[in-house]
């Protein structure tokens, strides 16, 4: 039986056991590599999506779980206003090294920002300490979100 | 008689009278005296069919029925060590005065139950007798068992018997003395051990006879969620009130109000038994998220239905060490509520908060919403330092939803933070779990 979910705005069609991870859906069958595979037990953050606005992680959650709700990813993300700020502050803080954990570590900062216009450092801890960085870029990724918050560079 | 000897006479008479009235008191009331009605034997019961299999399944053969029994007695996830063939035994149970590993139940003829004659298989599931004389522990439930008909016990037999041989040996128990001495259960078995096929009571209704045998005698709900007495048997004077089993707490069941049963609707019970998830009040997880994969999730529909409507005659029992209501929403944000313990937040921001949520709704699936579980409100913490020990994973028709465990990953003493964090932000009251709590509990998790 096909399953139905909209992601980024579009509806999609596709056969896929109910029980298969959000993140096989989308990286294996419907092609959209910029969502993350690495630890696949929720632990590092890496396939973080968002899921009717708030930062889940996709490596556990059953396809089934997202029918009816929208599911938003790295693909899309710059397209919502506050992953537009995050986006635009990435780049300018050169906040990425590796890159691997980045659109992860995007996603969850554009929760953040959505749901908590102007965090603080108790915020961010609160909302990025599932995501990691082996690079460590943690400085920088707390410096981003800031300035995407502010609107400027500090 | 000399007076010396009449002194004696006397004396023994004594003791053997204390020891009897001992006994008794220990006993306490079987599984179903509190229903009180008037028992018949099955053979003279002519208002419904109580044993067997529902009625979808009558004319189906031996093996299907047995099938079935077999599920709804829950044979394979004690005979079941995981990642190892099903019934082929294995399982270790870690009890404080030792370990025992559950047998190989698969027809294989050196090291499963392959050369059991029916009466064999009779004498091991309803007398706690194994083939060459030797007495089962009690870890074997035929005290529940020894309520099914012999033609129940024997389709189960059938049904076995129809499954591949698997080779495997179970590794020797390590009790310690005296509990490695076997014929010693003798004594335990002739105390404790109702040793009586199920009797249906006139009084209640066909549909509560049918629950009552389900979960008493192929269901045993009563060995995990009944208190045990010094004898280490049921102690039915608190039937259901909720136990500490295999290192997970099994809630009460009774029909109390405010911590048993008595306020889930009828629809909340069905949910739970069936898919392992009733809205507001939690997930099945542990020892009974196996309950619920293997044995309830195969129950026809009126079966569940008979259980159901079985549990809510049982007396109500009172869980004074919970509240009285489940606590609330917890706020959005990380900064409102209980937010105590830096140590147990900062855990929870990096392993749980994805998954949970700060309010404890998870933005995941409502099964990982820890608002409104006993496992939250539950003062001691121990279903929640022990999800966090050995995680979880279930199985529903909608698909397969697991929690990582994070034994390994975290210490003793980061569980308890966590532990206490969690308890104190979604639950009424926090817990005060310390590093060696939590170590005990790793020691009497089955695996």
């Amino acid at each position: 039986m096909a399953t139905v979910l909209t992601i980024n705005g579009e509806t999609k069609s596709f056969d896929a056991p109910p029980d298969m991870p959000l993140l096989w859906v989308l990286r294996d069958i419907l092609g959209m590599t910029g969502t993350k595979f690495g630890c696949g037990i929720a632990q590092c953050g890496a396939c973080t999506v968002h899921v009717d606005g708030k930062a889940v992680r996709s490596c556990v959650l059953p396809v089934s779980a997202v029918e009816n709700r929208t599911v938003t990813t790295i693909e899309h993300v710059g397209s919502t206003p506050a992953g537009a700020k995050v986006q635009k502050a990435w780049l300018e803080a050169e906040v990425i090294q590796c890159g691997y954990c980045q659109s992860g570590q995007i996603m969850a900062a554009a929760a953040l920002l959505a749901a908590t216009p102007n965090p603080d450092d108790s915020d961010i801890d609160a909302a990025m300490a599932g995501n990691i960085c082996r690079c460590g870029t943690y400085v920088r990724i707390r410096e981003a979100i800031k300035q995407a918050a502010n609107g400027r560079q500090s | 008689m000399s007076g010396k000897m009449r002194i004696l006479t006397s004396l023994v008479a004594i003791a053997i009278v204390a020891v009897a009235l001992g006994v008794w008191i220990i006993r306490g009331p079987g599984p179903l005296d509190f229903a009180g009605g008037t028992k018949v034997a099955l053979a003279d019961y002519r208002a419904g069919k109580p044993t067997g299999v529902p009625a979808k399944l009558e004319k189906a053969s031996l093996v299907e029925r047995g099938e079935y029994l077999a599920k709804a007695a829950d044979c394979m996830v004690c005979h079941t060590k995981p990642g190892e063939k099903d019934y082929s035994g294995g399982l270790a149970f870690k009890l404080p005065f030792g370990t025992l590993y559950s047998t190989n139940i698969t027809p294989d003829k050196d090291t499963g139950i392959g050369s059991y004659s029916d009466q064999d298989f009779l004498n091991a599931v309803q007398h706690g007798k194994r083939r060459d004389g030797a007495r089962l522990y009690p870890a074997m439930p035929y005290t529940s068992y020894t309520f099914m008909t012999d033609e129940d016990v024997l389709a189960v037999k059938a049904y076995l018997f129809s499954l591949p041989a698997v080779r495997a040996k179970a590794p020797d128990n390590t009790l310690s003395f005296p509990f490695n001495q076997r014929w010693a259960m003798m004594f335990w078995s002739a105390v404790f051990n109702p040793d009586t096929r199920f009797a249906p009571d006139t009084s209640k209704s066909p549909e509560w006879n049918r629950g009552a045998y389900l979960a008493e005698a192929l269901a045993h709900c009563g060995e995990c969620h009944t208190p045990r007495n010094l004898g280490f048997a049921l102690d039915n004077r608190k039937k259901f009130a909720g136990a500490i089993t295999a290192g997970w707490r099994a809630f009460n069941i009774s029909s109390d109000k405010a911590t048993g049963l008595g306020n889930w609707s009828d629809q909340d019970l069905i949910a739970y038994l069936s898919l392992g998830h009733a809205p507001g009040h939690g997930s099945a997880s542990g020892p009974m998220g196996e309950a619920v994969d293997h044995s309830f999730s195969q129950f026809a529909p009126e079966d569940i239905s008979s259980i159901v409507a079985y549990l809510r005659s049982v007396p109500p029992q009172p869980s004074p060490d919970l509240p009285a209501t489940t606590a609330p929403v917890a706020p959005a944000s990380h900064k409102e509520g209980v937010t105590a313990d830096a140590r147990g937040k900062k855990v929870f921001a990096s392993a749980c908060a994805s998954c949970h949520g700060w309010s404890g709704e998870s933005p995941v699936s409502p099964m990982a919403t820890l608002t409104g579980t006993w496992a939250v409100n539950d003062p001691a913490a121990t279903n929640v330092a022990q999800i966090v020990i050995s995680g979880t994973k279930r199985h529903t028709p909608d698909g397969a939803l697991s929690m990582p465990a994070f034994g390994s990953a975290y210490t003793d003493d980061e569980i308890a933070a966590v532990a206490n964090y969690v308890t104190a932000r979604f639950g009424a009251k926090g817990s005060k779990l310390t590093a060696k709590d939590v170590a005990e509990l790793r020691e009497q998790t089955a695996e």
